[in-house]
């Protein structure tokens, strides 16, 4: 079994002396493995992943990079891993080009390498979009951007923070298909927050669920209805969540719960997850 | 028309006026489009505000003919309100403008007291208001080519880290920038170069120049460095007319630029709106 890379030992935050929004949430993940965060909007997903990016400062707990406690670092190990925030979080406001966007971290780290963005961009699937300005792209492309950012530095870790975000459903699969094989190429670990519950139970090994002060995490074997159910405060019928279920019909819809507006889906009838009215 | 140009060279005061306009106009074109994409245009409008706050606590302190050690006080003063807004404002939960909105009304009135009741020369107050390049010296143009300088190096030089920055800031920190020393940098600059272009832009009048030229070119520049060109160009050519105007005029030099940075605008953006439509 592959070494544990990243582990975090009961972490809470809370905002400005409120509420903890997290509370004692542990997990652990191993080189070349990946963990999918699943959880309703407002439970707390982002916020720990900017608590692992070293963007928050956890009120309690620790976080161990390699088995290393963060405070035996002299700085935040940014170098271990890269973090790719949501893309909408781009000021467009500049006329910044693809090449010139990924030439900031290349400059950054003074990495010598004038083939590495056509390699980077060739990777992601967008070398066409080279001289592109980045604020014409399109979500997915945007994404791809990012992604393939984060890789110049060979992080050992990925963090993404909802990629799929206002993509289609072709965009997602396209998407998180690509994750898979940066993770199988480098065998980088990879922390995934996301909504597609069908598609991160399909390619992470285990899974986080977390809604605030209570969380679930263990391999995806592990994961039964019941604990979604829990964690989206919500009832799911026909709720089948392995990969044999995945993959007998067509893994693209969404699961549809209340507080979930955003993700709400034209149609009720949903093959593997559906509210019960 | 011969002596709107003949004057700069004639006396020494509006050589050093116009030299000073050149380097400082410069300096607001390198900066403005930071400015603007940052989303800093209010929190610039609060520092050149508050200096008034510092330039009444100087003038009550020295005489306005004591022009270096006016400056000296005012930019202390002026660096100390705007570390105490920066502090207040980096990546905060709250929407920053409300605090610069209170900020910069509550420093202002208390200048205009202080001025009122301590000033040695209560003259002197429009003159930095609204500018007057009868106020420049020799020392205002050292200074003016001094915070050039230092623009350049801060700005210009890791100007790829400022463009990460700005651009997606997580993803920079993340990357190892320290994005708290570029944030208290960029307003300690941006205090020096208000308080160096009081005299001649005035402290209610100097968000011209550094709006109106990143403003511009950000509108018309199809990538980044285009930006940066056409933003101080714009900038140095027009600031530059407006200190001709505002000497054969006799007008206040703030004011004249302010008009003359907001005319070239307006009318270059009514050109490319007719260029459009005609296309």
């Amino acid at each position: 079994m592959n070494e544990v890379i990243l582990r975090a030992a009961k972490i809470s935050y809370s905002y400005d002396g409120n509420d903890p929004i997290l509370k004692d949430i542990s997990f652990s993940l191993r080189r070349g493995e990946s963990l999918g965060v699943l959880g309703p909007n407002g439970g707390g997903k982002s916020t720990l992943m900017k608590i692992i990016a070293g963007l928050l400062k956890a009120s309690s707990g620790e976080i161990f990079f390699n088995e290393k406690s963060l405070t035996a670092y002299a700085h935040y190990p940014f170098h271990l891993f890269s973090y790719v925030p949501q893309s909408s979080e781009l000021n467009p406001t500049m006329p910044v080009k693809v090449k010139e966007f990924l030439d900031f971290s290349i400059s950054l780290f003074k990495i010598k390498n004038p083939q590495l963005i056509d390699e980077l961009l060739d990777l992601v699937g967008i070398s066409h979009k080279k001289n592109s300005l980045l604020s014409m792209l399109s979500g997915g492309e945007k994404q791809r951007v990012l992604i393939a950012r984060a890789m110049i530095q060979k992080p050992q870790i990925l963090l993404l923070d909802e990629p799929t975000k206002g993509l289609d459903s072709k965009g997602q699969d396209q998407l998180l298909n690509l994750i898979e094989t940066i993770k199988k190429r480098d065998g980088t670990a990879v922390m995934i927050v996301d909504h597609n519950i069908n598609q991160i139970i399909k390619s992470c090994q285990n899974i986080l669920c977390l809604n605030r002060n209570y969380h679930w995490h263990d391999h995806k074997d592990f994961l039964t209805k019941n604990i979604l159910e829990d964690i989206y405060h919500c009832e799911f019928e026909h709720l089948l969540i392995h990969e044999k279920d995945l993959n007998a019909e067509n893994p693209h819809n969404h699961h549809f719960c209340e507080h979930d507006h955003d993700l709400a889906p034209a149609t009720t009838s949903h093959p593997f997850i559906r509210r019960k009215p | 028309m011969n002596t709107f140009f003949s004057d700069f060279f004639e006396y020494d005061f509006l050589l050093y006026a116009l030299l000073g306009t050149v380097f400082l106009s410069m300096t607001c074109g390198l900066i403005s489009p930071l400015i603007i994409a940052r989303k800093n245009a209010f929190m610039g409008a609060a520092i050149s505000h508050s200096t008034l706050l510092g330039l009444a606590i100087s003038l009550s302190l020295f005489e306005a003919s004591q022009a270096l050690l006016v400056f000296l006080s005012t930019l202390m003063i002026t660096i100390f309100l705007t570390l105490f807004l920066a502090y207040s404002t980096f990546r905060q939960k709250l929407p920053n403008d409300s605090l610069i909105g209170i900020f910069y009304n509550a420093t202002m009135a208390l200048g205009i007291i202080i001025h009122t009741l301590f000033a040695k020369d209560q003259s002197d107050l429009l003159s930095f208001l609204f500018g007057n390049i009868l106020l420049l010296t020799k020392e205002d143009l050292y200074l003016s080519l001094i915070i050039l300088i230092i623009t350049i190096l801060v700005i210009l030089i890791p100007m790829k880290k400022w463009l990460f920055l700005t651009f997606d800031e997580e993803g920079a920190i993340t990357s190892g920038i320290r994005a708290q020393i570029y944030h208290y940098t960029f307003f300690v600059l941006l205090a020096f170069l208000i308080v160096t272009s009081i005299k001649l832009a005035g402290t209610i009048l100097v968000e011209t120049l550094l709006l109106v030229p990143g403003f511009f070119a950000l509108k018309f520049s199809t990538n980044i460095r285009q930006t940066f060109a056409i933003s101080t160009i714009f900038s140095t050519v027009f600031a530059v007319i407006g200190i001709i105007l505002a000497n054969a005029f006799g007008l206040p030099s703030g004011a004249t630029l302010a008009v003359v940075l907001f005319s070239a605008l307006l009318l270059s953006l009514l050109i490319k709106r007719v260029y459009d439509l005609l296309r």
